[in-house]
C-alpha cells in the first residue's frame, strides 16, 4: 500500500541488504520519491532468498523490501557517475546509506561534502557499529548481532546452548530507527534549525536499545535473568509458551484480574487464594509449581479452545500460528493487511502491507520493486536531461 | 544547539506499558513537551504491583522499564472515571499537538475520547491509536501484549532449537512492543509533517501485530514459493556451516561463531587447535560441512570448551573469523564498542538513584536527541502543569485532590 504523505520528499537510497532497504521502503509507502541507485551489477540483496523455483536473479525478499522505488544503476567508481549521482542530489531532502563507514568519503563522496554542497540534503548512514568507535569497521551477521547485542543469552532451555531468535529481526529494528531519524532530518531542517545534517545510526545500539528488560532492569534488580524455557522469565507473572493438543499456545498472565481468569479458565478458582499464589510476590516464589499446573491443563486442550476461552475472561492467551496461518488469519484478511503484488519476474506475491493506517489520504497500490536498472531512461533522461546517445555512451562504457 | 521540538510541540500520553509509552519518551528525546496522564486507579500498569513491596518502598516507582519507557515527561494524573477528570483531560487536548493511546478498541468512545469527539476541540491534533490487533476486524477485542503480539505475527512459531522436540520460544524483549512503538513514532513524523502543509491533524490507526509482519516477510515469501513452513533452524544457518552457539570454559560463557567462506576454514581450524581436521574431507568446502554439521559441531563443541570466552575470541579474531560472545547484560553495557560511543547514560530519578540508561540511537550532530532525562513519579508535575497550562489556582488544584479528581498515591489493587 501507498500513500501520499510524503510526495514531495525527495530519497536518493544508496542502500543494500535489509536494514537500509526497510528504512527506505518506510518513506516510500508513505508516498516519498525513493530512487535506489545500484551498482551496475545488482545489490547483494537482489539473490538473498527466499527464491521461486528456477528464479535466481531476483529473490522474494528483495522484491518485498523495495516496493514503491525506482531504481537506477550507477558505477560510483567512475567520475561521470558521481557526476550523474551528484545531478540526483541536488534538490533531494535525504539520502540514506549502509555502506561500511568510510565508504562515501573514500568515493570522493564525504557526507559533510556533500551537505555542504547541497545544503538542503540530509544523509543517514546505517552501519554495523556507527561511523566511529574502537571496533567501527567490524563484521557482522544475524546471528552474531542478536548474540552480541544481548538478545540471545536469555532465550532457550537452561541446560542447552542459548537459542538464537530467527531471521533479521533486529536489523528491521534498526531500519526504523534509520526512518525515523530522516524524518527527524527534515523536521528539524524544516523548522529552521540549520541546513541538513549527516546521522549517524549503529545497528548495534539499535539492537542494544530493545534490551530494557535486561540492561535497565539487571541494575536495579542486581538479578540476571537466566534461560527460563518455554517461560519468558521466572518472575512475578506466568509469560510462556506452552504445548497444547495441537501444538503451541501463549500465555501473557501478569495482573492479578489476568490470574484470577486463569484460574476460572482451569475450573480451579480456589488457586487464586491459595498461600503459594495469592499475590504477584507468591506467583514468583513458587512460579515452577504454578508453571506445572498450568502445562498439565494445556496440554489437554486444543489452542483454539484456548484462544476463545482464554480471551473470554480478558486473558492475553493466543495460539501460536506459523507464518502459514498468519497469511490466512481472518483477522489480516478482513483487515485487507497483506498486499497482492504482480512481480514482474516472481509473479503474484502476497506482501505484507504498511502498518500504518493514515486517515488522510486513501492508500493506493504498491508498484512493483524495480528490476535492474528500470528507470536508468525515465531519470537520467527525464530528471537530468540527458540525450538518448548519451545514456547508450553511459551504457556501453559500463557507467549505468 | 537546540532539540528539534523545544517549545513547539506538546503530545498528552495516555497509554501504557511499552509500545504507546515509548512514542512519547521518544518524542522528549526531540524535545518536546510530554505529558504522561495516568489515573491513580488505574496507574501505567508497567509500573508493576502494589502488592510487591510495603507502600513506604514506593514499589510503583522501582518500576525499570516504566523508569526507562517515560524518560523526559512530565507527569500528571487524571480521574478518568470521572466527568471533571474527563472535562480537564479535553482540556489538554485542546492545547496539544499529539495524543498516543494504547487501550482496548471501543475505550477511546466510551471515555467520550474518540476522534470525531477530540478532532473537533482540536482540529490540528494528531491522534494515534496503537490497539494490539487492530481497531476493527473479528479479533479486534482479542487482548494482547508485546509477547502475544510477537506470537501473532508468527516470530514465536519460528523460534525454536533446530534439533528440538517443537516446543517454541518467546523471544526475550517482548518486540511487539517497540516494534509498534517505532512505527509509531514515525507515522506521527509524516503526519506532523503533513500539517505543516495542510493544517490539520488526523488519526492513525497502528496495528502493533501489522507492525511486526512485515519483520518476517522472508518467511512469508518462503512459504508460498515453496508451499511449506519453514522448519525451526535454531543457531543454524540455511546454506553455510558453522553457524552456532557454542559453550567456552566457565560458568554459563559461550560464543557465537559463523564461517561463510571456504577461505576461512583453515585459520579457523587451526585456531581452535583442530589442524587435524582442517582437511578433512567432510569439513573441506561448504557444502561438505552443512552435509557434516553434527559431526563439524561436536569437533568445534569440544574444542571450544577447553577455551575461556576471551582467549576463543581473540584467536577466531586474529584469523579473520566472525565472531562474538553472547553477552548478558553486564556484558552488553560493558562491551567496547558500546563504551567507547559513550551509548548509556547515567540519570539520577528520585526513589531508586543513578543508573544507566540506553541513550539515543540516531547521533543528531545539529540537532541532538536528548535521552537523560528521569521519569515522572505518579503526578509529579499536578501543579505545575495544571497551573502553567490551564491556568488553575492553588484553590482549584487543592479542591482536585481532595476530590480524588487528581493526586499522587495509588488508590486500590494494582493498575
Amino acid at each position: 500500500m501507498r500513500y501520499r504523505a510524503l510526495s514531495d520528499v525527495r530519497v536518493v537510497d544508496l542502500t543494500h541488504f535489509v536494514a537500509g532497504p526497510y528504512a527506505t521502503k518506510l518513506l516510500a509507502d508513505m508516498g516519498a520519491d525513493v530512487v535506489k541507485v545500484e551498482p551496475v551489477w545488482g545489490e547483494g540483496g537482489r539473490k538473498i532468498g527466499p527464491h521461486r523455483a528456477s528464479v535466481e536473479e531476483r529473490g522474494g525478499l528483495f522484491a518485498f523490501l523495495n516496493l514503491n522505488k525506482r531504481g537506477v544503476t550507477l558505477n560510483l567508481k567512475h567520475r561521470r557517475g558521481r557526476e550523474l549521482l551528484a545531478g540526483l542530489l541536488d534538490g533531494a531532502d535525504l539520502l540514506i546509506e549502509n555502506f561500511a563507514p568510510g565508504t562515501l568519503a573514500a568515493l570522493g563522496l564525504a557526507p559533510h561534502e556533500l551537505i555542504a554542497k547541497f545544503p538542503r540534503l540530509s544523509i543517514v548512514s546505517i552501519s554495523n557499529f556507527g561511523q566511529d568507535g574502537v571496533e567501527r569497521d567490524g563484521r557482522l551477521n544475524d546471528l552474531v548481532l542478536f548474540a552480541r547485542g544481548g538478545w540471545t543469552f536469555p532465550v532457550g532451555e537452561p541446560n542447552r546452548e542459548p537459542l538464537t531468535p530467527p531471521g533479521s529481526l533486529a536489523q528491521y529494528v534498526a531500519a526504523l530507527y534509520g526512518a525515523i531519524a530522516a524524518m527527524q532530518a527534515l523536521a528539524a531542517r524544516d523548522l529552521g534549525l540549520g541546513h541538513g545534517q549527516h546521522i549517524d545510526v549503529s545497528i548495534l545500539e539499535a539492537t542494544v536499545a530493545t534490551m530494557i528488560y535486561e540492561t535497565v532492569t539487571f541494575q536495579y534488580s542486581g538479578i540476571l535473568r537466566n534461560r527460563a524455557g518455554k517461560r519468558f522469565a521466572v518472575g512475578p507473572f506466568l509469560i510462556a509458551t506452552l504445548k497444547c493438543k495441537d501444538g503451541y499456545a501463549g500465555l501473557h498472565c501478569v495482573t492479578d484480574k489476568q490470574f484470577e481468569g486463569l484460574c476460572d479458565l482451569m475450573g480451579r478458582r480456589e488457586l487464586a487464594s491459595d498461600s503459594r499464589f495469592n499475590s504477584a510476590l507468591n506467583r514468583m516464589l513458587n512460579n515452577d509449581a504454578l508453571l506445572e499446573i498450568v502445562e498439565a491443563f494445556f496440554i489437554g486442550r486444543e489452542r483454539k479452545w484456548l484462544y476463545r476461552e482464554g480471551q473470554r475472561r480478558a486473558i492475553p492467551l493466543v495460539p501460536i500460528p506459523s507464518v502459514a496461518e498468519v497469511l490466512e488469519w481472518e483477522q489480516t484478511r478482513a483487515r485487507n493487511y497483506f498486499e497482492t503484488i504482480d512481480d514482474p519476474v516472481l509473479g503474484k506475491i502476497r506482501a505484507p502491507g504498511t502498518p500504518l493506517r493514515l486517515t488522510s489520504h486513501r492508500g493506493e497500490a504498491s508498484r512493483p520493486a524495480p528490476q535492474l536498472g528500470e528507470h536508468n531512461r525515465e531519470i537520467f533522461g527525464g530528471q537530468l536531461r540527458l540525450s538518448d546517445s548519451e545514456i547508450e555512451a553511459l551504457k556501453r562504457a559500463g557507467t549505468i | 544547539m537546540s532539540t528539534i521540538f523545544e517549545g513547539k510541540i506538546r503530545v498528552l500520553d495516555i497509554s501504557m506499558g511499552w509500545a504507546g509509552p515509548l512514542v512519547g519518551q521518544m518524542f522528549a528525546e526531540m524535545g518536546a513537551e510530554v505529558i504522561k496522564v495516568e489515573d491513580t486507579r488505574h496507574f501505567d500498569w508497567w509500573r508493576g504491583s502494589l502488592s510487591m513491596a510495603p507502600p513506604e518502598m514506593q514499589p510503583i516507582e522501582r518500576a525499570a522499564v516504566f523508569n526507562t519507557a517515560n524518560r523526559g515527561k512530565r507527569g500528571v494524573t487524571l480521574d478518568l472515571a470521572s466527568a471533571r477528570g474527563i472535562e480537564i483531560l479535553k482540556k489538554l487536548i485542546e492545547v496539544s499537538d499529539i495524543l498516543i493511546e494504547n487501550f482496548s478498541p471501543g475505550v477511546m468512545e466510551r471515555l467520550g475520547l474518540a476522534y470525531e469527539a477530540v478532532g473537533a476541540i482540536n482540529p490540528r491534533l494528531i491522534m494515534i491509536s496503537m490497539p494490539s490487533f487492530g481497531s476493527d476486524g473479528p479479533e479486534c477485542n482479542a487482548r494482547g501484549y508485546g509477547n502475544t503480539v510477537e506470537a501473532m505475527a508468527g516470530v514465536t512459531g519460528l523460534t525454536g532449537y533446530h534439533d528440538g522436540d517443537g516446543q517454541r520460544y518467546t523471544l526475550s524483549n517482548a518486540l511487539g512492543d517497540p516494534v509498534g512503538g517505532l512505527h509509531g513514532v514515525f507515522a506521527l513524523m509524516v503526519a506532523l509533517r503533513e500539517r505543516e502543509r495542510t493544517g490539520r491533524g488526523q488519526l492513525i490507526e497502528l496495528a502493533q501485530v501489522e507492525s511486526l509482519i512485515p519483520f518476517v516477510g522472508e518467511a512469508i515469501l518462503d512459504f508460498q514459493f515453496n508451499g511449506k513452513v519453514p522448519a525451526s533452524r535454531g543457531n543454524r544457518h540455511r546454506e553455510h556451516a558453522p553457524h552456532g552457539i557454542y559453550r567456552c570454559a566457565g560458568e554459563n560463557n559461550w560464543i557465537a561463531l559463523v564461517c561463510e567462506f571456504d577461505a576461512n576454514w583453515r585459520g579457523l581450524a587451526s585456531a581452535l587447535g583442530l589442524e587435524r581436521i582442517a582437511d578433512d574431507p567432510r569439513f573441506a568446502s561448504a557444502p561438505a560441512r552443512k552435509a557434516n554439521e553434527d559431526a563439524l559441531d561436536a569437533e568445534l563443541s569440544r574444542a571450544i570448551a577447553l577455551l575461556s570466552a576471551d582467549e576463543c575470541l581473540a584467536r577466531l579474531r586474529d584469523a579473520g573469523v566472525l565472531a562474538a560472545p553472547v553477552n548478558s547484560a553486564p556484558a552488553v553495557m560493558a562491551d567496547e564498542q558500546i563504551q567507547s560511543r559513550e551509548y548509556f547514560v547515567a540519570i539520577d530519578r528520585a526513589v531508586v538513584g543513578t543508573h544507566l540508561y540506553p541513550g539515543a540511537v540516531a547521533r543528531m550532530p545539529d540537532t541532538p536527541l536528548r535521552a537523560d532525562e528521569s521519569a515522572p513519579l505518579l503526578g509529579e508535575h499536578n501543579r505545575q502543569v495544571f497551573a502553567e497550562l490551564l491556568n488553575m489556582s492553588d484553590e482549584e488544584i487543592a479542591e482536585l485532590e481532595r476530590l480524588g479528581v487528581i493526586g499522587t498515591r495509588p488508590r486500590l489493587g494494582e493498575g
